[in-house]
Formats: structure tokens, C-alpha cells, sequence
């Protein structure tokens, strides 16, 4: 039963906190923008009455792409450690969270093609073709993290970071690879093209209404959770549960400032980029890694 | 296992005759084979020695146990699915002959370590599938010598080295040879296991000699694509397997970086390029067929890493990786042969929205890649896993960049037939095609079952592969129930599982509570404003990732090379054609050449 407590804690932190967190991180790039801004409640309520109204929907792939899509993600957000917080202690395998993440993916980019707009698939094109750029040198500096710590288990780096000090003074290169690599899969400018609203009318989103841009909402908001949570467990030193959110919304508010004002890649610079700086840079981490430096 | 060959053998014949009759019997035959032969081969024990028409020869290895019960699952599948798709054939008796015989001669290569009887039933292999391959498109004959030619460079090597051995310490059996291998030279020793090996490179399509996968499966008959990546690939990588844990290949040669020696590690450069071509590669394809073509190029470059690592986790990964591919990439041609044997094309971009037509075939295909793709649940992502966790282990840094390309790469790839044959815009010409008959809709479900059954309950498949590292010296994986254990960590298949299921049961319960959507038809679609008359253009599957494909577009070309090579032989062969021909000008060179030797005084 204590499992079943732990995961809904989890659970129920990522709603909660996501949303909020998304709510004042509108509220930072109006300010950045000179705006006012929404409340920092519009998403909740954003979500609520999206979920509330009656939608269209172009055949059961597309219902069951949302459903794939927002259930692979509560899956993939109950194994992440929220600082010392763990729902499945031992279970938090750093690849097994990244390949489970892909299922969340897969779903959505299945039910947006599915609607048979070419937007949606353009966008879905975009968006994997981005993936194969960052995934690399954001793989490439963690799993020399992994091989510099000897275990795959992220809990486990949490608890030695808790004793040796955080991992972004010890590993600083790799920290900035990390971060830019978090920049693309949050999808944040510059790296934006997969949902560039005013190029390819929102990508994958193009075709939704109602409840399912409510689900889609809310399994955005589970993604960054997933991303966020798993930079601030590896490089922060996770801390306990409070000291994990406010490390959070630090890294959170700092990506939003970023994206509020930069433009946007076309997405073979993206690929491009990723493909010489950070996996450079992530080289020399590696190489410090092992040289043991 | 004798009588497993002997029947297969005759079954051949049977097969030939009774489908002059009726051609379906034929399929029936060589289901009732595979399923005789799986039920012989699960009671027989491993390392069991048997006679062959009197000669002791047969010997059963756990590694040869299961890749012949892999390849009997693949068979099977291919035979059902058959029972039907079998009409679309000119010649069903020769091929449903043809089709008995491969499973005997592979089989064979499966049953024994005596290399001149492993050679025979190697070409044996070679023989009958190469007159499968032409038999449904005629531009497939060149595609057909392309296969014998590139398998024929591996089998000759092969038989080099085999007479070599034999002049050696006179005899053909492997086992033998392997407790004595280290006497000879040093080059002697680099010759023979190069040669050797370059058998299984060449046929499970290894970067260089990766250039007959595309045209092979892309041309041969629609199901026995399937055979040729999801079985005679395997073959291949069984010859390294076997190969590299039955050598001492740790003691032979020598340490080299991460605990991996210098053979160890030329093979895992071959298997990083033939992951990166096959990747990029694939990415760029049109064809359905030669798309996942180029991925077995990239997942037997998986294999083979996973194999080379010749340790604990990695071997383990390798010969996991061997069923997942073989299972997904039997299910993934199955689906194609089953949305040709409906539409009768291959071309991604021709077709489209499929799904609203053919569920089944359009489930099967997304297990299949989503085992490919190596996503959990399915059993596919165990197998990529237990590889990433012992290169990770190693600080194997540069292999994995390759890896992880591969890894991300198959995403991209497989996710273009999905968007532009199943999903998308349904084409007006395609608006009654229907779901294929239930025969063949049966392999495609038991497929997929299986699939995600040995993602959650891997447990028989890692008994088999646990037998075979403790046979042949090395540490045998760890693993308790589904709780997959290795130094830097574990996991649990069962409870990532339920966490699957419950995660979806959320989503689900939020689904059914919000008020339900109105259908509205695939033409009610955001235009940008335009009024289209013609949705069938309406469809984005021609050039899916121009972007990137433009990227890498003027890349070398080892197809082409090969291929210049051809006609530089054959000029060189017309060349010697003229100046033997009777004409004038060649009478005078050789007459001038005659005139030089006598000028010269000899």
C-alpha cells in the first residue's frame, strides 16, 4: 500500500506542481515581454475546461494515441525520484525511464498523424528528426556519469551527491550539455521548430479540440516534469522533497527566461548544432571522466 | 535431430509433389514440419551427439537449440501465413519445395560443429533460398545474384579456412580444433577466424558486405522477406556466436581497450558502421521493404557489438537482441506482405490511412517496431538495454555515440512507413481494400503475442542464452524471475509493466469521464484556408525527412563501388573478348607481341 501512497504522490506532485509551476512560468515571459501576463491558476483552469467540452475526433487511432500518449507518461513519471522522494527505490534504471518516456511520445506523434492533416505529420517529422539531434550528446554526458558513478540508478547518484557536493560543480561542461539538450526536448526556443505555431499551425497539435487538447495538455506538463526532474536529480543533488521543487522551478524559470528571447533554429541547424558544440563539449566531459579529473 | 533433417528433407520432396495437386498443401507440409520439429527439439537436451546416415557428425549445442527454435517459430508463422498468400505465385510448388528446404539446411547448420557438414547445409541454405528470391518479380534475378555472389565471397572464405584447419590437425570438428588453435602462428590464427567469420558478415549483412540486404529483401517474394531477415540473417550472427565463445578469443588475442581485445574490437567497428549506414540509409528509403531492409543492416550491427563484448551482459544483449529482431522483423514483412498482397505496391508515398482499412495488420506492424524501436513493454527493448548497460560499464564512449544514433535513428525510420502506409490521408483508389483473411491475420497475432509475453516473462528465452554463456565459459547473466540484475543496476519487467497498465488506466478513466467526441470524416481538416477538391494529395509521405536527408545526401556509396568493380571486370573481359576475337587489329597485336618477344631474344 505504501507503493500505491508514494506513486500517487508523485502523481499528484507533477499535477499540481506542473501546472503551477507553467502558470508563473507564463507569467515570467509576459514580464520579459512587457505584458501583464495570466494568473498564475490559468493552466489549471486551461486544462479543466478544455476537459470539459465536446471535441472532434478523426477515428479510434486518434482516441487511442491520447490515451497511449498520457498513459505512457503517468508510467514513465512514477518511476522518476523526486529528490530523496522514490516511489519504486532500485527501480529508477536512468534507461529505462528514457526508452518508457518514448512510449508517451510514440502515442502522440501515432494519434496526431492519425488525424490525417500533413501539418501534424510535417511537425511529428520535425520533432523526431530534433530528437536524433540532442538525444546524442545528452546520452553520451550522462551515461559518463553513470560509468564515473558505477550504477545506472539515479537515486543512487541523488544520495552520493548528497555527500560528495552537487554534480554541477563537479561536472560543469556536462551540466551545460545537459541543460541544452534539456532546452530542445522541453521544445523552448530556439529549439521550437516541431510546434513553430505560426509556420506549421502548431505541428502535431493542429488537429485538437476539447478534452483531447486537455489530455495532451496535461501530458505536456508530465514530459517537462520527467525532463526537469531528471537534470535537477542528476546534476542539483535532488535534496529532500521541498528542497527538490524549489531547485526545479529555479531550473524551470531559467529555461522559460532563455526562451522568451530567442528565436528559432530551422531544424537542420538545430541537428547541426547539437551534432559540434555540445557533443564537443560532451567529449571533453567524457574525457575528463576518464582520465579521472 | 537426425530425424528432424531426414524429415525436413523428404518433406521437401512431399512438398513438391502434393502442391502439384494443391498448391496450399505445400505451406500446410512445412507448418506440420516446423511444429513436428519444435516438439522433437524441445525434449532434446543440449549437448547431445547423434549420426548423420551413419557418420557421427550432428551435435547439439544450447546455442544451436535456440536458434533453431527461433527459426522454427519464424517458420511456422511464414507457413501459415502462407496457407493463403501462396496464390499469388506462378510457381507454388517449387517454391513450397524450395521453402522445406531452407528449414532443413538451416536447421542443419544449427545441429552441428563439424564445419565441412556445417558448410554443406550452410550452401544447402544458400541454394534453395537463392531460387526463392527471383520468383515474384523478374527484375529480381539481378538482386538474386547480388545474394549469391556476397554470400558466396563468405562461404568460400569459410571453406579456406576449413581445409586449412584440416591440414592443420586433420580433422573438421570445431571442438577439437578450438583446444588446439592457439599452437599455430599468430598470422595463421588472425587468417583463419577472419576468414571464418567473414561468413556470418556476409550473411547476417554486416557493413562491408551489407549491400545484398537491400535489393534481397526488397524483391524477393512478399513473406519470405520475412524468412530472409527474421531467419537466414540469423544465421549469420549464429556463425559469430558460435565462432567468437567457441575460440578462446580472450586468451588468443590480445587486450585492446574496456576489457575487449583487438578482434573484438574490429568487430565492433564494423558494427558501429553498419549501424550508422543502416540507419541513415533507411531514414532516406521510399520502399517499405528495402526501408527495414537497411534496419536489419543496423540491428545486426546491434548483434553483432552485443556479441563481440563477449561478457556477461553484452553477450547476453546480443543474443537476446537475435530473437527480438528476428521476431520483429518476421512481423513487420508479414504486415507489408500483407498490405501488398491488398494493394500490390511497396512505395510508402502511394499508399496511406490504411488503419481505417486493416487494424490487424496495422497492430502488428506497430509491435513490431515498437520492439524494433526497442520501447518497453515489448521484448525488444531488454535486448538494447542489457548492450547499453555493458558498453556504459566499459566507458565504451565512442561505440555508443553509434548506438545511440541507431537507437534514436530507428525511431525516425520506422515511423515512416507508419505515418505514410497505415495513418494519414485513406486514397480514394484504396477505399475498399479489406482486412486480410483470418489465416493470415492468425501468425500476426500469435507474433505479437509473443512479443509482448517475453517483454514481461523473459524468462525462458534468458534460460536459453544463460545455458549458452555457461557452455561455453562465460558468466552467465543474472536474473531472478523478471527482475534483470546486472553491476550497475536492475529492473523489474513485471513492475514496469503494471505501472504500463496503470498509467494507462488513469488515461483511460480521464478519456471515458470527459464528454465524448463527435466522429467527423478525415476531409473535415484544417486547410490553411484552402479549399481542397483532392485529399488524396492531402497525404505527407513522399520525402518524409528532407530536411535531414539533404543533410547527408552526397555520401559514398559502397553499392556503387561494387558495382564499378562489376564493370570494370567486364570491360576487362571485353578487353580479353577482342584480342582473341578474329579481326584485323587484334590479329596485328598479337602478331607485334610476338614480334617484341622474339626482338627481346626469348
Amino acid at each position: 500500500m505504501a507503493v500505491a501512497a508514494r506513486v500517487a504522490g508523485v502523481l499528484l506532485t507533477a499535477f499540481f506542481f506542473g501546472l503551477t509551476f507553467e502558470g508563473i512560468g507564463r507569467k515570467v515571459t509576459a514580464r520579459i515581454q512587457k505584458r501583464y501576463g495570466p494568473p498564475w491558476y490559468q493552466n489549471f483552469i486551461d486544462v479543466l475546461k478544455t476537459l470539459t467540452k465536446h471535441g472532434w475526433t478523426h477515428g479510434w487511432i486518434f482516441d487511442f494515441g491520447v490515451v497511449m500518449a498520457l498513459g505512457g507518461v503517468i508510467a514513465t513519471l512514477t518511476f522518476v525520484p523526486l529528490g530523496n522522494f522514490v516511489a519504486f527505490p532500485g527501480l529508477d534504471n536512468f534507461f529505462v525511464i528514457v526508452y518508457l518516456f518514448t512510449v508517451g511520445a510514440l502515442g502522440m506523434a501515432m494519434g496526431m498523424v492519425g488525424t490525417g492533416n500533413p501539418w501534424a505529420s510535417i511537425g511529428v517529422a520535425r520533432a523526431l528528426t530534433l530528437m536524433l539531434g540532442y538525444e546524442v550528446p545528452y546520452l553520451i554526458v550522462i551515461t559518463s556519469l553513470l560509468y564515473n558513478f558505477k550504477t545506472s540508478n539515479i537515486s543512487t547518484i541523488v544520495e552520493i551527491q548528497s555527500v560528495n557536493g552537487w554534480n554541477i560543480f563537479r561536472f560543469p561542461i556536462g551540466a551545460l550539455v545537459a541543460f541544452i539538450c534539456l532546452q530542445g526536448m522541453l521544445g523552448k526556443e530556439p529549439f521550437e521548430a516541431p510546434i513553430a505555431p505560426a509556420e506549421i499551425a502548431s505541428g502535431p497539435m493542429v488537429e485538437l479540440s476539447a478534452k483531447y487538447m486537455g489530455l495532451l495538455m496535461l501530458m505536456n506538463t508530465f514530459m517537462e516534469f520527467v525532463e526537469i526532474s531528471i537534470f535537477v536529480d542528476l546534476f542539483l543533488g535532488g535534496g529532500n522533497y521541498f528542497e527538490f521543487l524549489l531547485k526545479y522551478l529555479t531550473v524551470w524559470i531559467f529555461a522559460i527566461m532563455i526562451s522568451a528571447v530567442l528565436p528559432r533554429f530551422r531544424i537542420e541547424q538545430a541537428v547541426y548544432f547539437y551534432w559540434t558544440v555540445p557533443l564537443l563539449l560532451a567529449f571533453i566531459q567524457v574525457f575528463l571522466v576518464v582520465a579521472g579529473m | 535431430m537426425q530425424n528432424i533433417l531426414l524429415v525436413a528433407i523428404i518433406g521437401s520432396v512431399a512438398g513438391y509433389l502434393l502442391s502439384l495437386f494443391y498448391r496450399r498443401l505445400g505451406p500446410i507440409i512445412l507448418l506440420l514440419i516446423s511444429l513436428y520439429a519444435f516438439a522433437m527439439l524441445w525434449e532434446i537436451p543440449s549437448n547431445t551427439a547423434e549420426n548423420f546416415l551413419g557418420y557421427d557428425v550432428l551435435y547439439l549445442t544450447t546455442l544451436g537449440k535456440y536458434f533453431a527454435l527461433l527459426s522454427l517459430i519464424v517458420f511456422s508463422a511464414y507457413a501459415i501465413f502462407n496457407i493463403v498468400w501462396i496464390e499469388t505465385l506462378k510457381t507454388p510448388h517449387a517454391f513450397n519445395a524450395l521453402s522445406i528446404l531452407t528449414l532443413a539446411g538451416t536447421l542443419g547448420v544449427f545441429f552441428t560443429t563439424n564445419l565441412v557438414v556445417l558448410y554443406i547445409f550452410w550452401e544447402l541454405t544458400v541454394f534453395a533460398s537463392l531460387f526463392i528470391v527471383p520468383m515474384s518479380k523478374s527484375e529480381a534475378k539481378r538482386a538474386a545474384v547480388w545474394y549469391v555472389t556476397i554470400t558466396a565471397i563468405g562461404s568460400f572464405a569459410f571453406l579456406f579456412a576449413t581445409f586449412l584447419l584440416y591440414s592443420k590437425f586433420y580433422t573438421f570438428d570445431l571442438v577439437e580444433i578450438s583446444r588446439n588453435l592457439s599452437q599455430l602462428p599468430k598470422p595463421t590464427i588472425w587468417l583463419v577466424v577472419c576468414s571464418m567469420l567473414t561468413a556470418g558478415i556476409a550473411k547476417s549483412g554486416v557493413f562491408p558486405l551489407h549491400v545484398w540486404l537491400r535489393n534481397v529483401h526488397g524483391k524477393a517474394p512478399d513473406t519470405f522477406s520475412a524468412v530472409l531477415s527474421g531467419q537466414l540473417v540469423k544465421m549469420g550472427s549464429y556463425l559469430i556466436a558460435l565462432l567468437l565463445s567457441i575460440f578462446p578469443v580472450t586468451t588468443l588475442f590480445p587486450h585492446f581497450y574496456g576489457g575487449v581485445n583487438i578482434l573484438s574490437y574490429i568487430l565492433i567497428w564494423l558494427g558501429n558502421v553498419s549501424i550508422l549506414v543502416g540507419t541513415l540509409m533507411a531514414i532516406k528509403q521510399n520502399d517499405m521493404k528495402m526501408l527495414i531492409a537497411f534496419s536489419t543492416v543496423a540491428n545486426s550491427g546491434y548483434i553483432l557489438i552485443g556479441l563481440a563484448l563477449l561478457d556477461q551482459v553484452g553477450f547476453a544483449g546480443g543474443l537476446f537482441h537475435v530473437f527480438n529482431h528476428a521476431i520483429a522483423a518476421t512481423m513487420i514483412f508479414l504486415s507489408f506482405a500483407a498490405v501488398v498482397y491488398r494493394t500490390g505496391t511497396t512505395k510508402i508515398d502511394e499508399l496511406g490511412g490504411l488503419i481505417h482499412r486493416m487494424p490487424v495488420t496495422f497492430i502488428t506492424y506497430l509491435v513490431g517496431i515498437i520492439s524494433l524501436a526497442g520501447i518497453p513493454p515489448t521484448s525488444g527493448f531488454i535486448s538494447k538495454w542489457m548492450i547499453f548497460q555493458s558498453l556504459v560499464s566499459r566507458g565504451m564512449f565512442v561505440t555508443e555515440i553509434f548506438v545511440f544514433v541507431g537507437s534514436i535513428g530507428s525511431f525516425l525510420y520506422v515511423f515512416r512507413p507508419l505515418a505514410g502506409v497505415f495513418l494519414g490521408q485513406l486514397k480514394s483508389k484504396y477505399k475498399d481494400v479489406r482486412e486480410v483473411p483470418i489465416i493470415m491475420q492468425i501468425p500476426m497475432i500469435l507474433l505479437v503475442l509473443v512479443t509482448v509475453f517475453f517483454g514481461v516473462f523473459p524468462g525462458q528465452v534468458l534460460e536459453f542464452i544463460v545455458g549458452a554463456q555457461k557452455e561455453f565459459g562465460i558468466d552467465a547473466f543474472q536474473y531472478e524471475g523478471t527482475k534483470l540484475i546486472t553491476s550497475m543496476g536492475y529492473w523489474d519487467t513485471w513492475i514496469v509493466f503494471v505501472m504500463f497498465a496503470v498509467g494507462f488506466l488513469i488515461a483511460a478513466v480521464l478519456y471515458l469521464i470527459t464528454p465524448k467526441g463527435k466522429k467527423i470524416p478525415l476531409e473535415d481538416q484544417y486547410t490553411s484556408g484552402e479549399f481542397l477538391h483532392n485529399f488524396d494529395l492531402y497525404h505527407y509521405a513522399s520525402r518524409f525527412y528532407a530536411f535531414l536527408e539533404r543533410e547527408y545526401g552526397d555520401h559514398p556509396s559502397l553499392e556503387n563501388l561494387y558495382a564499378s568493380l562489376v564493370n570494370a571486370l567486364k570491360s576487362l573481359g571485353k578487353g580479353i573478348d577482342y584480342l582473341v576475337s578474329r579481326t584485323a587489329s587484334a590479329y596485328v597485336f598479337w602478331l607485334g607481341v610476338i614480334l617484341l618477344l622474339l626482338w627481346k631474344g626469348w
